[in-house]
């Protein structure tokens, strides 16, 4: 029995720890649907260029040595946080600025396109071997009454803890953050108040890069594997997104962790003591969302979308 | 203050304005009536930047801002209240206005400006932090009145304000448009309400199907038969009424 409740409760706190990395793609996608409407469908292979350009920044200055110190991992993050800046600026050059006047879903149809060919450019640039990633802390852990709570682990909660607050304030508090949901809302009017529409999208979709590349970093290191095909896990974060109420930023964290402890809980424990869960891990995370989306059709923390004129 | 010469904008092919001529001086109150799809609000909208006309210039106090970007002419201090008011409805009252101050740098400053606002529309701050999209028609007008006003402009475009209210509030919009006028702002106004409009109107012009058909002072547009005839319901069909009833 004591052991039942030690594997749950490890279960449950790696659970928290996947869930807070699907918490951070599913930040990536409310905060280029808040602020365009757009479900940006190449959020998780913007996460897996971002791990690509931590790995390399980090084997450039690594020499010889195998296990990255500290400052080499933070060098690499803000390597890749730079690169991140460049490169969501350059997305919306070149997917949303010329379709701005589009219909949504072309530009959801360019995002997706410009996933594939995100996955193909760094097979070709970086090969399409995987490469195998260093965690700083090692294997560094402290053992709370049997339960292993690794660092690594603890670094990507309060990680995502933070970054999404962060943006929760900044969304609701600052004149930006507004100013970016009321480009949301009505462009038109945001642009006769004298806000620069343009810089609001490039900006969010900066954010977006750099939220992803973030992601990248942290969870490259958890899965000890960077590969071309890691931006699927993209797909695996948006029913976190849609759980937790897509375009409500706490809601990412939410359903973010509410999707990871059942992924981790339903693969450890209930499949050990109940043959049958084994046979639908696969698409557990799936009916949990559509009971929930029966309940309550905005997700937990969604607000229903006032449309008036 | 405001000139426009020979305007013509597109809605892709289809021609909305033909050749538009008007100009405003400072401290007009000018008003163009017209009915439905004649082009009022295009006219507002070409100022702004919101759509580019194709031919024509307007000028803004010597300046050719038809080319420009919205952004920029609105920061040159022109305001527009939009059609249908716009405000943001999923933000509060105070965000609004906070967004309508988005361009001033001083917290102090948009502060005190909201200040005013509430001091002439009350309401407003009893609702600040209530969802903008929860109010009634005419707070919300009061609203994209305000928001337009927190940066001060010069010129002031008000697109329908009497939009969707009831005939009381259009009073109410109508009383506070008069006292902006009267407190130096320059007012170019489009209505339907025209009996309304040209009450408090400097000065009047008459859109059909895009181009200007008559312009004149109020008096000069009350004598008018057509004006009458087409806008103040004092049209053949009373005449002929008269005739009936003996």
């Amino acid at each position: 029995m004591n052991s039942l409740i030690t594997d749950l409760a490890q279960e449950i706190f790696s659970g928290i720890a996947l869930g807070s990395i699907y918490a951070l793609i599913a930040l990536g996608f409310i905060l280029i649907f808040k602020a365009t409407e757009v479900v940006n469908f190449a959020q998780g292979e913007l996460m897996m260029v971002g791990a690509y350009v931590n790995f390399f920044i980090i084997q450039g200055i690594m020499g010889d040595l195998h296990v990255p110190t500290g400052w080499m991992f933070l060098m690499g993050l803000v390597g890749s946080i730079l690169f991140a800046i460049v490169f969501g600026w350059f997305l919306d050059l070149v997917i949303n600025r010329p379709l701005r006047d589009e219909s949504v879903f072309s530009i959801i149809m360019a995002t997706i396109s410009m996933a594939i060919m995100l996955r193909a450019l760094v097979s070709m640039i970086a090969g399409s071997e995987s490469l195998v990633p260093q965690s700083p802390f090692g294997g560094a852990y402290f053992n709370l009454g049997g339960v292993i709570i690794s660092v690594l682990d603890l670094t990507i909660i309060i990680g995502a803890i933070v970054l999404v607050s962060a943006f929760y304030y900044f969304f609701n508090k600052t004149r930006w953050g507004i100013a970016m949901q009321a480009t949301s809302e009505d462009p038109i009017a945001a642009q006769l108040m004298g806000v620069p529409v343009k810089r609001v999208y490039a900006l969010v979709w900066i954010f977006a890069a750099i939220v992803a590349a973030i992601s990248g970093v942290l969870l490259s290191p958890r899965a000890s594997l960077i590969d071309t095909n890691m931006g699927f896990l993209g797909l695996k974060a948006f029913p976190a997104a849609v759980l937790g109420g897509f375009g409500s930023i706490p809601g990412a964290i939410v359903g973010g962790i509410i999707l990871g402890v059942i992924e981790t809980v339903s693969m450890g424990t209930l499949s050990f003591h109940f043959h049958w869960v084994k046979e639908i891990n696969d698409i557990i995370v799936w009916i949990v969302l559509i009971a929930v989306l029966m309940i309550r059709p905005t997700g937990i923390l969604g607000t229903e979308e006032i449309k008036k004129v | 203050m405001l000139k426009l010469i020979g305007v013509e904008t597109f809605y892709g092919k289809i021609k909305a304005l033909h050749g538009i001529s008007l100009k405003v001086l400072e401290g007009q109150l000018v008003c163009i009536l017209g009915a439905n799809g004649a082009g009022k609000s295009t006219i507002l909208k070409s100022i702004t930047g919101l759509v580019k006309p194709e031919y024509g210039t307007i000028h803004f106090k010597g300046r050719r801002i038809d080319q420009m970007d919205s952004e920029d002419i609105v920061k040159l201090s022109i305001g527009h209240v939009p059609e249908w008011r716009r405000i943001f409805s999923e933000l509060t009252v105070y965000e609004n206005l906070l967004m309508g101050g988005f361009l001033l740098k001083d917290d102090d400053l948009i502060h005190e400006r909201m200040e005013e606002a509430f001091q002439h529309f009350p309401i407003l701050k009893k609702r600040k932090t209530q969802q903008a999209g929860n109010m009634s028609g005419g707070e919300q007008q009061m609203l994209a009145i305000s928001r337009a006003l927190m940066l001060k402009p010069k010129l002031l475009l008000l697109d329908e304000p009497s939009l969707g209210l009831s005939p009381l509030l259009v009073q109410d919009i109508f009383a506070t448009i008069k006292e902006l006028h009267e407190s130096g702002v320059t007012i170019l106004m489009v209505e339907q309400n025209v009996n309304q409009a040209l009450k408090i109107a400097d000065y009047g012009y008459v859109l059909t199907t895009g181009k200007i058909f008559l312009s004149g002072t109020y008096k000069d547009l009350l004598e008018e038969e057509k004006v009458r005839e087409q806008y103040l319901g004092e049209g053949k069909y009373n005449r002929r009424a008269k005739v009936w009833s003996g």
